[in-house]
């Protein structure tokens, strides 16, 4: 496999990174925007899924849930990504060696994609073809994914 | 007679399925403007506000001194994994309470699920919300304990007290003047103007205390 390493090594050595190392505040507040995003999107995400589950009231589809929180979805997600880009960027070369860091970035991209295709299939598929243990087990990995993410990316930062 | 084009029913709103272009890019600049604002927030409060104080209360600071030397503080705050374990649960709560509140505020404010009564997105949202409130508050309460004596001299921790009260007292006086009549505007196509401050003033205090969290592990 080819190293990773010169990628690692142009976020680092990027303009925006040096501004980010250079002032006190400007992680702090890409952090905070990283933060509120977040909680924006793994609400969204842990909504539908719940719903997905039959833990929230049975009157309504997830399917219906889901496509009227997709654009909160959406630009939460790429909020994100982007804050992330900047934080990264400013550490890149002690995230190289960081197992969380690692981690996250693996289930992240999981996660991302899972939400994109398989979730988003099931989800439509539901009231149609699919038994509801399938939906359920859509559900709890979808949830067990993005918590992976969320539990990684707060470890980054003690390792 | 014009009477009639004044009260001109609402039309009904093209309920397109939610994934156009328009509703993305919408999404995308609020997002930046968010983005933009938090931000700006974060500066000013490091910026401009000396981040420490001596407290007018002695009383509480020899509270939060004992705290600080006993045993569970001391474990919490040295262990390795714990602290970050802690914290780790009181992220997971904020996701869940704010994740989950956010879309009942926005819907106060008319911005998702309008073709739902209010009553339903309550009983939708809130018992996750909840769930995410007690966590978050055992924790918060776990990391205070830990590092009680450093809180009590850190403005940004006061701040973020004093806008949680505030998040409180809105949902309080919402609760027991507004939404106890929610029957009566449940459906409306235009929320009471009461009820869309409410939601406004809800998302923008726990943004707030969301962002005097990190000022305050930052000065600390």
């Amino acid at each position: 496999m080819p190293s990773l390493l010169p990628l690692f090594q142009w976020a680092n050595n990027l303009q925006v990174a040096d501004w980010v190392r250079k002032s006190t505040w400007i992680f702090p507040a890409a952090e905070t925007v990283h933060i509120v995003a977040l909680a924006v999107l793994f609400g969204a995400i842990v909504f539908v899924d719940l719903q997905m589950l039959g833990l929230v009231r049975r009157d309504t589809s997830a399917s219906h849930l889901e496509k009227e929180l997709r654009p909160w979805t959406f630009s939460s997600l790429i909020v994100i990504l982007c804050t992330g880009a900047l934080l990264f960027s400013s550490e890149a070369m002690k995230l190289y060696i960081n197992v969380p860091f690692q981690f996250k970035i693996v289930t992240l991209f999981v996660a991302i994609a899972f939400n994109y295709t398989i979730h988003r299939k099931v989800i439509g598929a539901e009231a149609v073809r699919l038994s509801s243990v399938w939906v359920k087990l859509t559900a709890v990995v979808s949830i067990m994914l993005w918590l992976s993410v969320g539990f990684a990316g707060r470890a980054i930062g003690f390792f | 007679m014009s009477v009639e084009i004044a009260t001109a029913p609402v039309t009904a709103k093209e309920s397109s399925p939610g994934f156009g272009l328009k509703k993305r890019i919408a999404g995308l600049i609020a997002g930046g403007i968010m983005t933009v604002l938090v931000s700006a927030l974060v500066w000013v409060l490091a910026a401009v506000l000396p981040s420490k104080t001596d407290g007018p209360f002695t009383f509480l600071e020899n509270i939060c001194n004992w705290l600080y030397t006993t045993p569970v503080s001391v474990g919490i705050r040295e262990s390795t994994l714990l602290f970050p374990a802690i914290e780790g649960v009181h992220l997971l709560g904020i996701a869940l309470s704010v994740g989950m509140l956010c879309w009942f505020d926005l819907r106060l404010l008319g911005l998702v699920m309008k073709d739902e009564p209010v009553s339903k997105v309550w009983t939708r949202v809130m018992p996750t919300a909840i769930t995410g409130f007690v966590l978050m508050f055992l924790t918060g309460a776990l990391l205070f304990w830990a590092e009680a004596a450093t809180a009590y001299h850190s403005v940004h921790f006061w701040i973020k007290m004093g806008l949680i009260v505030l998040a409180g007292v809105n949902a309080g006086y919402f609760e027991s003047t507004t939404h106890a009549h929610v029957a009566e505007w449940d459906s409306a196509a235009v929320l009471p103007m009461r009820a869309r401050i409410a939601g406004l003033f809800s998302l923008l205090l726990w943004t707030a205390v969301i962002i005097t969290g990190r000022t305050m592990a930052y000065s600390f």
